[in-house]
């Protein structure tokens, strides 16, 4: 924590307290990712102005379609009929909340950088929807919860985030900050069988 | 010696023994056993002492149905109570014990209850233990003694459980012939496929018998099933799982046994896996229980249904007696006739139907084996076994007793009394059953979920058509999926034909069934026919009543086998007819399941989510106890130098008082609130004038419940003409923000408002004391931090150390403080550098046991600590932030006549007259000291602290018409009973008039 300038996701402790990182071949791999821009965006979707705003600012349109989540430069989250996390890693990022909430000036909505108080991880690796589902009443079939899926639900005792946004079966597992260690915890144990690796 | 097992036969592996003990002796038994099998094998015929009476009993079953054999497996922290034997696999150096016998098995001196036996009749214990009231605390010592079938251990669970959610077209309950049919035609068509079997192989009634299908034996055709099954990519095959409990929405609960059968430990892995299953559909195929016969001394130890004789033959090579009896009312007990002469074992049959034989009965005919038709068993000899049986003709007059009976000798009893299909499952689902007369049974009606029942446990007993069930039943829920099914073609199977069963539900004896010897309905209760029939005579008319009172139909089996032949003996007594009693109800669970699997994973460390702020690391780095609030884990003091919490809280106090504090905020919840509409909104949910506050104003604010009482409270900004920034308490912040989404999403729509959590987005850390200025001005401050330019309760956005901020000066303390919001990815710097910053005023950083201290000192309430959902603000003096000029939630609940009542209890401040006692928080106050026993009493203590500033103890409390009692004395009481003199003074106890904040 020197550089005092720095991102922190708050599971630095975390990481740094990993015993020796297991790699079992069929392990699962958790990153926790740096420096991601988290928007929470609420709006009528049924106001073209609004869409319209929303769109020139981000490139892409949001997901009217309940639990999807629209995967370009931005992921999109729906999390209800006039609410939407905007996840973004791109340099300018940093800048989003402000554009839209100057593009949206004059509309009815509502624009909140809250980066700081969510932590993403991705997850991947043959045994994920196993460890997930320990704990997780979401159905992770491959035939069911497909790339642009995603859910609000419950995994073991905290609220969670889950996309699905790759092919290859890779999740995005987004936790409110002061959950975040707990989860990682969880994930930890849970995933012990199988081999977990943090980074 | 395993003196009873055959030479040959049987699933088990010979050039596998195996060594385990049972109540300290070693005994041998192979790899394949059951620990109940390998007790027969090893000629173990007593294995326990009944519940009430303490008579002698041995094993009954094979399966989940044994109401004795009720075992304690394991030892220190893994053992395991509530065993049946016939369940328990076997391993080498399992150890095993009855819970029952005192001081043994062999001579329990507890049997005395069965030479009383009429004492302990139904209702014996209300009857008994009513009088005189005051004994209870004695009785109870002694019924908790005696009571339950055995120990839970008392060191913590060693090993790791887990749970694991599914989901899934079909779930079949039963691995037996129909279940795997089901099973095979749902897969085929592509559906998603559970199966889960309870035991070690899936076969089911196939595993005891002798049966072959398409010409081969049964066992090649469940390899060749499961094979298939295991290859198709879309099923997966559970044994050793137990499917316990159907609840709604088709939902599914499972516990599959991952290393009970490898030892008592699971040496790696988990021990037990909940799998909580959501099924489209439910195919239920878990078979049938036979049902004993119920005649006198049916429960001597060599009494055995035959079915369960047959599988210890058949599966295990294994033969409990030398010289057999089959007693019996139907064909299927002739099979086990015949397992026991193909054994070589000498037996008779005694078939209470005078005439007719179906194939089976032909077929033993011809063994040459004895058939007594038109007879029936009517007392068991032996006490601790079976040593012989007497027989009488039976001309069908179930009223009728008899003088004369004839002794046959024998040591083994192969009962049977019909068939009961397992509804269980289809019964918990909420479907109901039908009384079938032919079949002499319940069978599955409506089904009140997606399911279909098949097989025996839908009242099919021949192989054939399980199969075809079994076929039918996958074929109709893969249609329900909507899922195409290729036929599938019936195995052929050799059927015979049928001689009707004669229903027999109590066997006549000797005298009538209330003086002959013990005729047991169910024997884990020691339930008997004259138990049931005192019931009825004493006014018991409702079958869920006659349980009650008898225990009929509890415990570990639950009555799997008596609660029909009981309800059926109920039915005779009341001259009603069988389903006119009807059943009692059927819940979860089917066997019992361990505590380890409820808890799964969430054990240790992941029982509860810990909530962190982002600065939690420097706090437990700093030495700080946390203290739980909600899930979140605040730092509760900060010691220094072996310091205790009073020394470290008395420090804290001073230091911020005299120089200057900090402490970390972040758990506050809070709420961004904008839109059109927001100042409408907040006027409506707020208590004070909302409108009023001008941009860049902080107010305090409270929010009441439709009752009136106080729900929450907080500190609130407006951020801009349509925009506020609301905080709650810690504990609070989900709950108001669900009640605010509440009114606004169902009760006032139009209101054009949005809101949105920042809870975990900002991180709150408050600088308090009178350095506090010096040490943000130390940190680079880039707004003037001057009373004119920047006063207290107001807001402003600054860019402090180099991070941008939101800087509130309002307090918590009384003190002249800052509250800094920063984005949680810098707080943890931010504190750092703070810290930095004060070092030449010693900044001291405090927990919430200061918090709490200093905000007592100023009289400022805690929600929730003060106040228990009951206050209202009038209650606590709030009246100035009660708007006149609006209407608010909970308004017009204040002038309800309870809430203007002139008693209500009030908030006050206490005052130690001895000026040294702190009185204990929730002490009760009383006017009176000397008044007669109850002493009323007149409020309670909520907050109570020594106040280091002061120099002497402080406490706020609620008293009844508190506000109009300043100066006067009353008492609180404490524990052992000290009574301690208080005076009621002002709750304001520090700098009345706010100046040292407002500086």
């Amino acid at each position: 924590m020197s550089d005092s300038s720095r991102r922190l996701h708050g599971l630095e402790f975390f990481l740094r307290s990993q015993q020796r990182p297991d790699t079992k071949a069929s392990g699962i791999h958790a990153r926790i990712l740096d420096d991601v821009t988290h928007v929470n965006l609420r709006g009528n979707s049924n106001d073209a102005e609004f869409n319209r705003g929303v769109e020139k600012v981000l490139g892409q349109a949001l997901p009217v379609e309940p639990n999807t989540v629209s995967i370009r430069e931005s992921h999109i989250y729906w999390l209800g009929p006039d609410e939407w996390l905007v996840v973004s890693k791109a340099a300018d990022s940093p800048g989003l909340a402000t554009r839209l909430e100057n593009t949206l000036r004059n509309i009815h909505s509502s624009v909140n950088d809250i980066s700081g108080g969510q932590v993403t991880f991705t997850l991947s690796g043959e045994n994920v929807e196993r460890v997930l589902n320990k704990a997780c009443t979401i159905d992770f079939d491959a035939g069911t919860f497909k790339p642009g899926h995603c859910a609000q639900s419950g995994l073991a005792k905290a609220s969670v985030l889950i996309g699905c946004i790759e092919q290859s079966r890779t999740f995005e597992l987004i936790v409110r900050r002061s959950f975040a260690d707990y989860v990682a915890r969880w994930l930890r144990h849970a995933a012990r069988h199988h081999g977990i690796e943090f980074r | 010696m395993q003196l009873d097992r055959l030479k040959t036969g049987g699933r088990i592996d010979r050039t596998r023994p195996l060594n385990f003990r049972f109540n300290g002796k070693t005994y041998s038994g192979f790899a394949g056993d059951t620990l109940a099998s390998a007790l027969l094998a090893n000629d173990v015929a007593l294995v326990s002492r009944s519940f009430k009476l303490h008579r002698p009993r041995g094993i009954v079953g094979a399966g989940a149905e044994e109401p004795n054999a009720i075992v304690q497996v394991g030892t220190g922290a893994s053992t395991l109570p509530n065993m049946r034997a016939t369940q328990v696999e076997l391993y080498d150096g399992l150890e095993a014990r009855s819970t029952k016998g005192w001081p043994n098995l062999r001579f329990d001196l507890a049997a005395l209850n069965d030479r009383f036996s009429k004492v302990f009749g139904a209702g014996f214990y209300y009857k008994t233990f009513m009088r005189p009231k005051a004994f209870w605390k004695y009785y109870e010592r002694f019924i908790r003694a005696s009571a339950g079938f055995g120990i839970a251990p008392t060191e913590p669970d060693p090993d790791s459980y887990e749970h694991r959610n599914a989901h899934c077209d079909v779930l079949v309950a039963g691995g037996g012939p129909a279940g795997l049919m089901a099973a095979l035609v749902a897969a085929r068509s592509g559906a998603r496929v559970i199966i889960a079997d309870e035991q070690n192989e899936f076969g089911g009634s196939l595993l005891s018998g002798s049966e072959s299908i398409d010409g081969k034996p049964a066992a090649e055709w469940v390899n060749a099933v499961i094979a298939e099954l295991r290859d198709r990519g879309n099923v997966t095959v559970l044994t050793r799982s137990t499917v316990f409990g159907y609840y709604d929405h088709n939902f599914i609960a499972v516990a599959e046994h991952c290393s009970d059968h490898k030892g008592e430990r699971a040496a790696d892995g988990v021990r037990e896996r909940l799998w909580r299953v959501r099924a489209d559909q439910v195919v239920l195929a878990q078979g049938a229980f036979e049902r004993p016969l119920v005649f006198c001394n049916n429960d001597r130890p060599g009494v055995m249904t035959a079915s369960a004789v047959s599988t210890y033959i058949n599966r295990y090579g294994v033969c409990p007696g030398k010289r057999a009896v089959v007693f019996t009312n139907n064909d299927s007990a002739y099979r086990t006739a015949l397992d026991l002469n193909n054994a070589g074992i000498p037996v008779v049959v005694v078939d209470c139907r005078k005439s007719g034989a179906g194939s089976l009965g032909a077929t033993a005919d011809a063994a040459g084996i004895t058939v007594l038709r038109g007879h029936i068993v009517s007392d068991v000899i032996g006490r601790h076994r079976v040593s012989g049986i007497r027989i009488a003709r039976w001309d069908g007059d179930t009223q009728s007793t008899f003088d004369s009976t004839i002794r046959i000798d024998c040591d083994l009893l192969a009962m049977s009394g019909g068939w009961s299909p397992a509804v269980h499952l289809h019964s918990q689902s909420g479907g109901t059953n039908a009384w079938d007369e032919t079949r002499h049974c319940f069978v599955p009606a409506e089904s009140a979920q997606a399911n279909v029942s098949a097989g025996a446990c839908n009242g099919h007993w021949s192989l054939k058509a399980c199969l075809q069930d079994g076929i039918d039943a996958g074929a109709e829920v893969a249609a329900r999926c909507g899922l195409r099914t290729m036929p599938v073609e019936l195995p052929v199977t050799t059927e015979g034909t049928d001689n009707p069963m004669q229903a027999l539900w109590r066997v006549p004896a000797s005298k009538d069934p209330d003086r002959c010897p013990k005729q047991f309905i169910d024997y884990q209760n020691d339930t008997s026919v004259a138990d049931v029939r005192l019931a009825a005579r004493e006014g018991y008319r409702n079958v869920e009543h006659v349980k009650r009172y008898t225990a009929l139909g509890f415990g570990t089996d639950q009555g799997k086998l008596g609660n029909i032949n009981g309800m059926a003996i109920l039915a005779e007594c009341l001259g009603k007819t069988i389903p006119e009693v009807g059943t009692t109800t059927f819940r979860p669970v089917y066997t019992p399941v361990t505590f380890g699997l409820g808890a799964g994973e969430n054990v240790g460390e992941l029982f509860d989510p810990i909530r962190k702020t982002a600065i939690h690391e420097r706090h437990q780095a700093a030495g700080s106890p946390f203290e739980v609030v909600g899930q979140w884990h605040r730092p509760w003091y900060f010691p220094q130098g072996g310091e205790d919490l009073h020394a470290a809280v008395a420090r804290e106090c001073l230091a911020t008082r005299n120089s200057v504090g900090m402490m970390d905020a972040s758990t506050l919840g809070k709420i961004d609130a904008r839109g059109p509409d927001v100042v409408e909104f907040l006027e409506r949910i707020y208590t004070h004038d909302v409108g009023r506050m001008k941009v860049g104003r902080c107010a305090y604010g409270i929010m009441l419940r439709e009752d009136g009482m106080l729900m929450d409270d907080g500190v609130m900004a407006r951020l801009g003409e349509h925009q506020y920034y609301l905080t709650t308490t810690t504990g609070g912040a989900a709950n108001v923000l669900n009640w605010l989404e509440t009114w606004l999403q169902t009760e006032w729509p139009e209101l054009k408002v949005y809101l949105t959590s920042l809870t975990d987005s900002f991180s709150t850390i408050a600088v308090a004391g009178p350095k506090s200025r010096d040490v943000l001005q130390n940190a680079g401050c880039s707004i003037d931090l001057g009373k004119e330019n920047f006063s207290f309760m107001s807001v402003q956005q600054a860019v402090l150390a180099g991070f941008p901020v939101q800087l509130f000066r309002v307090s918590f303390s009384g003190e002249l403080a800052f509250e800094i919001n920063i984005d949680s990815a810098y707080a943890s710097q931010m504190w750092q550098i703070l810290m930095e910053s004060g070092k030449e005023f010693d900044i001291t950083p405090y927990g919430t046991e200061t918090m709490h201290v200093l905000r007592a000192e100023k009289g400022f309430v805690i929600v929730g600590q003060d106040t228990d959902g009951s206050v209202t603000p009038v209650d606590l003096g709030m009246n100035w932030l009660l708007s006149k000029n609006k209407d608010f939630l909970g308004k017009r609940s204040l002038s309800r006549q309870d809430c203007v009542r002139d008693d209500r209890k009030q908030l006050v401040g206490l005052l130690s007259v001895d000026g040294s006692t702190v009185v204990p928080e929730g002490t009760q106050l009383i006017e009176d000291p000397g008044a007669p026993k109850p002493v009323p009493m007149c409020g309670h203590v909520t907050s109570s602290y020594f106040s280091a500033t002061l120099g002497h103890p402080i406490a706020m409390a609620l008293v009844s018409a508190g506000h109009r009692r300043k100066d006067e004395t009353i008492y609180a009481y404490l524990a052992d009973n000290l009574v301690v003199p208080v005076t009621i003074v002002s709750p304001v106890f520090y700098d009345a008039k706010g100046a040292r904040q407002n500086v």
